[in-house]
């Protein structure tokens, strides 16, 4: 994943003072920062599925679009889910009688850093196999869609890194304070 | 407190506040490489839209599952084979058999190598059937082949077989294919019998609709999909088409007529054909089965 050099700095002091609504002459701008998931659409053959019918649905309510819109000219779509909808998000897209739907662990399920593929980018069309064959991905001939979904979607979780430097910072400031404190004595 | 201690004190404020800022870079570093990753030209929204259907609703007593077959316009309607045969058809048998639905979690995906994992499994045809996919007219229904009252919940994969019928009219094919062939003035009647046995594993119906979610005293159904213009191609793609470029077309079998007539079954179709029309016939024939336009695992 593509990380910005200067990302975390900013971040951090951004913490560090505050961050500010932006206002001038009556106008409010505000920012926010969300975790989002992006799926990427595309055929077998490596062509974007450009401007395709993308459906997505909720865990709690399977039967009723939550939210629709087109991929981009990269077959690219990206969405933030309601956090406090855990469970499978799914995704449907759609284009020229050609489809599939993924399945996006959200919230509760997922794990800290979800990509999730519906069709192996390596797979062979059966047009070339005559003798199907258990390591045959799926049968067609047609080409056929795949969706890849990525997302940094960690809830309330975090990364076994910043894990690892929340434990190390509280843990320096019990020794911190041990220390102050037996120095202190002596 | 005496000069010594304020000023170890004060030595220890670095310290707090660089464990200050370790944590605020934790939290800064995780949130930065989702914002660079989503595009804000295509971010969308979440709407505040009611549920209408809530899982709990879904997951509570007892409901019908139907399975339905569909043939699709192909035919229901006819069409152009990819190499301008007008194909129209009288029968189109199919004899399905071993047909399950089943709730899956996590929801089974034919392209990967994972194994379905049902939590519920229905049987909606046991011994085998034969339906006829062209039945009724241009617009007619898919095909109603079962219904079973089921626990309600969203059943998410469909698996199921097509084996050679044992009597009738397909007896000794799995799939047979009855019509009519017309090009530049000239009518073939064709009748093939195609013996080659599927079985297929898929996910989820993917269509208009979202199909297999029963909720408590209603009707839900599930669809096993035949793609037809597989076999014989579509004039209404391009040539060069991924799925026109896998499709045997309808001359090569019209090659086979006697008279105005094509009959041929597998054994014939492997003798006459040349090898690689063949192999191109038998690749068509396991890439047909589908749910709507979603994937089915040839197993």
């Amino acid at each position: 994943m593509k990380r910005s050099r200067f990302g975390c700095p900013w971040l951090a002091l951004l913490l560090l003072s505050g961050a500010l609504p932006a206002q001038a002459h009556g106008s409010n701008v505000q920012f926010r920062t969300t975790e989002a998931i992006e799926i990427q659409a595309q055929f077998d053959s490596g062509t974007p599925m450009s401007e395709a019918q993308v459906t997505v649905y909720a865990p709690d309510d399977p039967a009723t679009p939550w939210l629709q819109g087109i991929t981009d000219e990269r077959g690219h779509f990206t969405f933030t889910p309601d956090p406090a909808r855990a469970g499978n998000w799914e995704v449907k897209v759609r284009q020229a009688g050609h489809g599939d739907i993924i399945s996006v662990p959200v919230g509760e399920l997922a794990s800290e850093t979800v990509i999730a593929q519906t069709h192996a980018a390596d797979s062979t069309s059966a047009a070339t196999t005559a003798e199907p064959t258990d390591s045959t991905p799926a049968a067609t001939t047609a080409e056929q869609p795949a969706l890849i979904a990525r997302a940094d979607w960690s809830g309330s979780a975090y990364t076994p890194l910043q894990k690892w430097l929340m434990a190390a910072s509280g843990l320096w400031g019990f020794i911190g304070t041990a220390l102050f404190f037996t120095r202190r004595k002596g | 407190m005496t000069d010594s201690a304020m000023s170890s004190q004060s030595k220890r404020w670095p310290q707090f506040a660089a464990m200050l800022l370790m944590t605020a870079l934790a939290v800064g570093c995780n949130t930065s490489e989702v914002a660079e990753e989503a595009d804000p030209d295509v971010e969308n929204a979440p709407p505040e839209t009611e549920a209408a259907t809530t899982t709990d609703e879904v997951e509570t007593g007892t409901g019908t599952l139907q399975l339905v077959a569909n043939g699709e316009d192909f035919v229901r309607q006819g069409f152009t084979t990819k190499d301008g045969w007008d194909i129209t058809f009288d029968r189109v048998l199919v004899t399905l058999a071993n047909v399950e639905a089943h709730q899956t979690e996590p929801p089974y995906d034919p392209d990967s190598d994972d194994e379905l994992q049902a939590i519920e499994t229905i049987t909606l045809v046991a011994a085998p059937e034969t339906i006829d996919l062209a039945a009724g007219d241009a617009e007619a229904e898919p095909i109603l082949v079962s219904e079973e009252d089921v626990p309600g919940g969203q059943y998410n994969a469909l698996s199921w077989d097509v084996v050679v019928a044992e009597s009738g009219e397909a007896e000794g094919a799995a799939i047979a294919l009855f019509g009519q062939a017309s090009k530049d003035g000239r009518t073939l009647d064709f009748a093939l019998r195609l013996d080659e046995p599927l079985s297929y594993t898929c996910g989820e119906f993917v269509g208009d609709e979202r199909k297999g979610i029963v909720k408590a005293d209603a009707n839900a159904n599930v669809e096993a999909t035949l793609h037809f213009d597989h076999i014989f191609g579509d004039a209404e793609l391009a040539a060069d088409d991924e799925l026109n470029a896998g499709a045997l077309g309808f001359e090569p079998l019209a090659a086979l007529a006697e008279g105005d007539t094509v009959e041929a079954d597998s054994a014939r179709l492997a003798a006459e054909l040349d090898a690689a029309a063949y192999e191109q016939l038998t690749a068509a024939i396991a890439s047909l089965g589908h749910v709507g336009e979603g994937h089915c695992k040839l197993n």
